[in-house]
């Protein structure tokens, strides 16, 4: 027969109550926090996958902050190209009715101060800003790109947007490639090209070219190998028409429908970006659900487990009471009478 | 007739004695380390006498306490490996926390914020507004760089403080056990058994176990021989060998660490035994401070060397956010008036990698000038973000030990090991504690005094008193019966 102590009786409730307090407490504090981690130990391994998650969650956030300004620049664009093509159009329609010997010089000259209103909405917006940016003076953002006789003093360089995970797309076209030529402009390469630091191999190719077409349409391109400068082609027609010199303004007809088509093919290439940077945009949103409902599996208490669980806990510390209370109140002292 | 009066005093003085220790017991039924004693008695001679072996009473041969001393070892080594495990569990409890994001940004975060910062930047490198961003989520970085390199090393401190309570209280028990043998031996060498000296000796070898593993021998003169595996004999008799703390510099230090406490034997100075240690409180908190943390404080030195010297090689390659004079060749003016204009630092230019999470720190120039925060790759080209775009894929690039790791996975799986550490901690204090709780058992169902066992004993002893009472009145009527013949 085992003898029992005073002490080890004791020792044996403290443990057992101990026990049953200790993890009572702890489903008590999942309870008020309502999340079945803590502390990185409670789960080591979720813990972990979902600071991962945490943090590609925060990259996602910023990433669909760089699509929104990717898709800002793009737009403004867009609608400036829209606009010049307009432009072009218009100052088109003058050239074919004042190719013709029909109208005499005073009513050229009067069409002429309308060409000049052309030219200088077209330097206006050659010199579009969004925020801080000029949008065509390549990387030079902050100087003016066309000074008023069209002379460029921006440079040819590309900007490019992470909008999701290493992809990126370029956001601008520099004014060479938009009033000029698009023969000019350089390939856009991957902003991470130039550093030594990153290993080449795992660099990707920017796939998609807003402005070099060498490779995509080489044959009926032919026509971009003149200069096809918007702003000499206007000016060309405000002196024809103040020379009166229908012939010249006949010459300008061709150019202008090369500068259209451009301009056309330039906003295509455009519209293509701005999908692919909405269809990244709605991938990462949709990622980002995934991920809110993957951490929430990980860190957050399932309810109802965790009640039935409080539930039975506090039953257990209620009969672990209850049979204390024998053991512990009474002593054969009670029951001997003298 | 004398014979009756000398049986029954035998008797009444046997009961008393019994009933003393019964009170002694019930007295100490909540004291440390008390064995219960009881009292052994034996008839007395019996003597031949008018023709037959009579019996004379009962004689008390002596108080025993009940005590085994295999049931105390197996508990102080139980007690040892309990104390390891829960003071180790309580030492990386508060490591852990150290790296809990679960509620409240840490490194990983921050660092995930420095990154996203130059995200933003790429989107407008014109904007000065967003390098103050930038500047700031990057003090933001080093603060916690250096907020978890602290923490760790003020840990570390925290364990050399206790090592130093810890050996003085140990050197205590130690001249305690020493002046008890002496005492157990003197007196043993008079009578029998000292329960209580005996109690109280054993009771201070189990508070020696709570900081080492202890292992006892007896000698000729019933003496403790104490001795620590791992360290040598630390008692023999009443002979001590103390332990002593001293302060060692960095180089000598077992955890690299200048100013760090080393244990040695009070003879021999020039030992170290900190890590020689077996099980208990102090090899518990050596571990986590020469391994756990040591550990740590390496590893977030590398991180944040790392991360430091590759933003700063990339941030070299770029120019600032300044008009910048072009020589005749085309080749940029490489200062200005507000100094240079390429090849500029963001974090000061680490010198070592051990304590760098400590130093980190922003460069001067990006500490004095905003513009010196560099996005672009050529000069004069406010919009160029190729700079700030290359800093932010450090965040995804694999660089650490053998290329295949980010930072950021580096860091993640510090904490991933810490948290595994301790969870597995936690378990063994549990089992550890479960084996504790039934070594004590085990010792206090054999040597704890139980009340209602006392109480029945002590109803036995007082009716024997009370009988043996009887029989010295019976004896005393019977002496007044023979003199009243007489009168």
């Amino acid at each position: 027969m085992t003898r029992v102590s005073e002490n080890s009786s004791t020792a044996s409730i403290k443990y057992a109550l101990n026990k049953t307090k200790a993890k009572l407490e702890d489903l008590q504090m999942r309870g008020t926090t309502l999340k079945s981690i803590a502390k990185p130990s409670d789960n080591p391994a979720s813990n972990v996958e979902a600071l991962e998650i945490t943090s590609t969650t925060n990259d996602n956030v910023q990433y669909l902050k760089n699509a929104d300004f990717a898709l800002l620049n793009l737009n403004v664009t867009e609608k400036s190209l829209e606009e010049l093509t307009d432009i072009m159009n218009k100052a088109k329609e003058i050239a074919v009715a004042q190719s013709s010997d029909f109208f005499n010089a005073d009513i050229r000259k009067n069409v002429a101060n309308e060409v000049q209103q052309l030219y200088n909405q077209a330097l206006a917006i050659a010199n579009k800003k969004v925020g801080l940016k000029h949008i065509f003076a390549g990387t030079n953002t902050l100087a003016t790109p066309f000074d008023s006789l069209g002379n460029y003093k921006g440079d040819s360089g590309h900007i490019s947007l992470e909008v999701s995970r290493d992809y990126f797309i370029p956001i601008n076209l520099t004014g060479k490639e938009v009033f000029f030529s698009m023969d000019e402009a350089d390939p856009i390469e991957n902003p991470l090209e130039k550093f030594d630091q990153f290993d080449k191999s795992s660099i990707t190719k920017i796939s998609r070219d807003l402005a070099t077409s060498s490779e995509e349409a080489p044959g009926d391109m032919t026509g971009f190998k003149s200069r096809d400068n918007i702003f000499s082609q206007l000016q060309g027609l405000t002196s024809a028409l103040e020379n009166n010199n229908p012939e010249q303004v006949q010459n300008l007809l061709e150019k202008f429908d090369n500068s259209i088509s451009r301009l056309i093919t330039l906003r295509t290439r455009i519209g293509s970006i701005t999908n692919s940077v909405d269809s990244a945009k709605s991938v990462t949103e949709a990622e980002n659900v995934d991920h809110a409902s993957r951490k929430s599996t990980l860190v957050d208490v399932d309810v109802a487990e965790l009640f039935s669980d409080l539930t039975r806990q506090q039953n257990i510390l209620k009969t672990t009471y209850q049979s204390t209370q024998g053991l512990m109140n009474q002593t054969l002292m009670d029951f001997l009478r003298r | 007739m004398a014979d009756l009066l000398g049986i029954g005093k035998s008797g009444l003085f046997a009961s008393k004695k019994a009933l003393e220790v019964t009170g002694h017991n019930l007295s100490n039924v909540n004291t440390e380390g008390y064995s219960r004693q009881k009292v052994i008695q034996s008839e007395n001679n019996p003597i031949y006498n008018g023709g037959f072996i009579q019996g004379t009473g009962v004689r008390v041969k002596g108080i025993s306490r009940i005590n085994d001393e295999f049931v105390d070892k197996r508990l102080n080594s139980a007690l040892s490996n309990s104390k390891f495990h829960d003071t180790r569990s309580e030492h990386l409890d508060q490591v852990e926390n150290i790296f809990n994001e679960i509620d409240n940004d840490g490194l990983n975060q921050t660092l995930n914020k420095f990154f996203n910062s130059f995200r933003e930047l790429a989107n407008q490198p014109e904007n000065e507004a967003i390098r103050s961003v930038v500047r700031d989520t990057a003090s933001l970085a080093v603060k916690d760089f250096r907020r978890i390199r602290n923490t760790l090393d003020s840990q570390a401190n925290n364990v050399d403080r206790k090592l130093v309570a810890s050996v003085t209280d140990i050197n205590m028990l130690l001249s305690h056990i020493a002046s008890t043998n002496e005492k157990i031996a003197s007196i043993e060498i008079h009578q029998g058994e000292t329960g209580d000296l005996r109690d109280q000796r054993d009771l201070d070898i189990k508070k020696l176990s709570e900081y080492f593993k202890v292992n006892t021998y007896v000698d000729e003169k019933n003496r403790y021989v104490v001795a620590a595996p791992g360290i040598g004999t630390l008692i023999t008799g009443s002979a001590v060998q103390e332990l002593a703390v001293v302060s060692k510099s960095k180089e000598d230090s077992s955890n690299n660490m200048s100013g760090s406490m080393e244990i040695v034997l009070k003879d021999r100075p020039g030992q170290i035994i900190t890590n020689s240690f077996e099980g208990g409180t102090i090899a518990s908190m050596v571990k986590v401070r020469n391994g756990d943390l040591r550990e740590l404080q390496d590893k977030i030195d590398n991180i944040a060397h790392q991360f430091a010297n590759s933003v700063n090689s990339i941030h070299r390659q770029g120019f600032v956010n300044r008009k910048i004079a072009i020589g005749p060749e085309g080749i940029p003016a490489s200062e200005d008036k507000h100094g240079p204009t390429t090849g500029i630092d963001f974090f000061k230019a680490p010198t070592e990698v051990e304590g760098f999470a400590n130093e980190i720190d922003l460069s001067n120039f990006i500490k004095d000038d905003l513009s010196n925060i560099t996005a672009a790759m050529d000069p004069n080209a406010a919009g160029d973000n190729r700079v700030a775009i290359a800093i932010s894929k450090i965040q995804h690039q694999k660089m650490g030990g053998d290329g295949s790791i980010t930072l950021e996975e580096q860091y993640l799986q510090m904490i991933g090991k810490i948290g595994l550490e301790t969870g597995k901690s936690h378990l063994d204090a549990e089992q550890a504690n479960g084996l504790l709780a039934q070594a004590n058992s085990v010792r206090e169902r054999l040597a704890g005094v139980s009340i209602d066992e006392e109480t029945a004993n002590m109803i036995r002893f007082q009716h024997a008193y009370e009988a043996s009472a009887k029989m010295i009145q019976a004896a005393d009527e019977m002496f007044k019966t023979v003199l009243e013949i007489k009168r």
